[in-house]
């Protein structure tokens, strides 16, 4: 079963902007444009179009540290700004957390982004209270929760899976599996090198999928969400996918594997090639991609220009209804 | 403070179910979570009756999952709804304390005020019982360096009541510490729905001499020292500070200036916790004013023993607080 020709170009598209945001995110960054740390999506572009194609503006995602592009997806999507993810990136106060949450607190919930959190799993438990509160109230949303491979490692991972199972809860677990966490190969790290192993155990559905195919891994998220939304309680993803950033000092991992997923296994190089076999030129895509980089400059360009934070933010929003004093 | 209307003697325990339940009768989005809180009512028996009440949904049994519990708090809160959890002993914060302090305190803030977390995780705290070194700790000194927490932590059933009440409704996340000593301690308590202003101590009584600054049991101790105290001529003035952080400064700091001489008592761990906080504060603000260095009475520098005795060595008291007092006339 393929999925129509529109879909598939919508889905390159947004595979092509996530790519072209990160790569212009990480240009400003080596700049000192962009302050703080940095973790790039580049490579992983197949399951945040994914995921962003069948997640709604009233469902809730909780993205993962490579997610920019999701979240600038989202916005996309749902009628807010893009722009201000990247402008959030840069401390601004245009950011849509005002420039207070930087790249690991990026939210903006009129589009259904309950930020990520920069303690690796603590949000696979907030995830829970979401889904319980829309399930109380009877409301069939989707409560996601983005997460890698390293994040298994934590309690939080089994508490929140055992609960959503018992609870019967509506969560949608995608596990991005890109092989290491930071310099740690799942393999030293996990009982299994297949995430989706370790959640079996806990008796819900569980699937594991190329997360470099965008064919494979949309239609995962689609059976997914469907079965969620029907009421059917949790699901887990396991998307296989590769990072191109090594780590802080370089790369690392082997010759032939660094080749295979560049060369080989790219996600936008097979969205190309099964978008050529099915009559779409080559110039076609370029456009594409040529449009969304003059996108991504743009709010580049409009990040740079905006202002940033008043320094009463310093203080506002420590309590609701209390005010600390300013030193 | 919202009026009631009759008063009657309750115990602690059965002023907190007061409040649930007509919480959870005046609020929908009010639930509650924890371990063996249904059908067996909590381990010190305050969510008794409620799950045959309000049922399974609302009264959740949960697995020992702390972090979850908390973590569920946090994310049923950012959609609206108010839940209040129960962890079983304080000593277990230990286990979700990145949920309360990474997550529900900085939630607000962090994302720019665009989600807030109302929840509130109520556990038992204190010693006094041979309870051992996991289940009588004081850990108010654990969330004081910690913005956008509120801790509060009641001395009578009147005040249990009402603050609870008033932490379900505050639209910050509450952490509240009942202390196992005062469980079944009885006191007046109104019937019907009222609230307690948090942030704001109590005067329980009024002197000239000295002023005791302190909170949970420790007051009902330092309302006894006051007595005799008072046999010997000295009047002592003693402040229940009822919410730990942000506390009351200004109450007590009118009432050290007044008086000239601060006893701060606490029953947790002398170092770094609230007694040093407050006495660093009255220093402060209160310098000019001080006829005598401010007194910290606290819980020694150690875990909590088992051995009932040793735990009588290292737990304050009345006699500990007569103590500072004297030390601060002298």
């Amino acid at each position: 079963m393929s999925i129509d020709i529109e879909v598939l170009m919508e889905l390159y598209r947004d595979m092509s902007l996530v790519r072209a945001f990160e790569l212009g995110l990480e240009r400003e960054f080596k700049r000192g444009a962009v302050p703080g740390m940095l973790h790039i999506g580049v490579g992983q572009e197949a399951t945040q179009a994914a995921l962003a194609a069948h997640l709604r503006a009233d469902d809730a995602f909780f993205p993962d540290h490579r997610c920019h592009g999701l979240n600038a997806l989202a916005e996309e999507k749902h009628g807010g700004e893009g722009r201000r993810i990247m402008a959030e990136l840069f401390g601004r106060a245009t950011g849509v957390s005002g420039g207070k949450g930087g790249s690991l607190h990026s939210a903006n919930p009129a589009v259904g982004n309950f930020g990520d959190n920069a303690i690796e799993g603590s949000f696979m438990v907030t995830v829970l209270g979401v889904a319980l509160a829309w399930k109380m109230r009877g409301e069939p949303r989707v409560a996601c929760c983005v997460i890698g491979d390293g994040t298994v490692g934590r309690g939080e991972f089994h508490e929140s899976l055992n609960m959503a199972k018992i609870w019967q809860l509506p969560v949608l677990y995608a596990c991005v599996n890109n092989g290491y966490a930071i310099s740690t190969p799942v393999a030293a790290s996990h009982a299994s090198g297949d995430i989706v192993d370790m959640a079996r155990g806990y008796g819900f559905p569980c699937k594991q999928v190329d997360g470099n195919d965008i064919e494979v891994a949309y239609a995962a998220v689609q059976e997914a969400v469907a079965h969620i939304r029907a009421g059917n309680g949790p699901y887990f993803l396991e998307f296989k996918t590769w990072r191109w950033q090594g780590i802080f000092s370089g790369e690392f991992r082997p010759a032939e594997e660094v080749r295979y997923w560049k060369e080989d296994h790219d996600p936008l190089k097979l969205a190309r090639q099964a978008l050529s076999a099915r009559g779409v030129t080559g110039a076609d895509l370029d456009r594409v991609d040529a449009e969304v980089k003059a996108d991504v400059e743009s709010w580049i360009q409009f990040s740079k220009d905006s202002p940033m934070p008043e320094a009463a933010k310093a203080v506002a929003d420590v309590y609701v209804g209390w005010e600390v004093k300013p030193r | 403070m919202t009026t009631a209307e009759a008063v009657r003697v309750r115990t602690y325990v059965q002023a907190l179910n007061e409040a649930l339940d007509l919480a959870m009768t005046r609020d929908p989005s009010v639930f509650l979570l924890g371990e063996d809180i249904g059908r067996m009512g909590g381990d010190f028996g305050v969510t008794r009756g409620l799950f045959d009440k309000f049922g399974a949904e609302r009264v959740r049994d949960t697995p020992l999952s702390e972090a979850a519990i908390v973590g569920i708090c946090v994310g049923a809160a950012m959609v609206g709804m108010r839940p209040v959890a129960e962890i079983m002993f304080a000593d277990f914060l230990g286990e979700c304390y990145d949920q309360l302090v990474n997550n529900a305190a900085k939630m607000h803030y962090m994302f720019d005020g665009q989600f807030k977390a109302p929840l509130v995780v109520r556990t038992a705290a204190g010693g006094g019982f041979g309870g051992g070194p996991h289940h009588s700790q004081s850990v108010e000194g654990w969330f004081m360096n910690v913005p956008g927490l509120v801790v509060v932590a009641p001395a009578t059933p009147a005040d249990a009541k009402g603050l609870l009440a008033a932490s379900i409704e505050n639209d910050n996340p509450v952490l509240f510490l009942e202390h196992k000593g005062l469980y079944r301690v009885k006191g007046d308590v109104p019937e019907g729905y009222y609230t307690t202003p948090l942030c704001r101590a109590a005067v329980r009584r009024e002197g000239r001499d000295v002023t005791i600054v302190t909170a949970m049991k420790l007051v009902h101790d330092a309302l006894a020292a006051a007595e005799v105290l008072a046999q010997e001529g000295i009047e002592a003035e003693v402040i229940d500070l009822r919410t730990v952080r942000p506390y009351d400064a200004e109450t007590l700091v009118a009432s050290v200036r007044k008086t000239g001489r601060a006893v701060v008592a606490t029953e947790a761990p002398k170092m770094g916790g609230l007694a040093a906080e407050l006495s660093a504060t009255l220093s402060e603000e209160c310098f000019g004013y001080l006829k005598a260095p401010v007194v910290r009475v606290s819980g020694l520098d150690t875990p909590i023993p088992f051995s009932v005795p040793l735990e009588k060595l290292i737990l304050p008291g009345k006699d500990d607080i007569l103590a500072g007092v004297r030390q601060t006339m002298q």
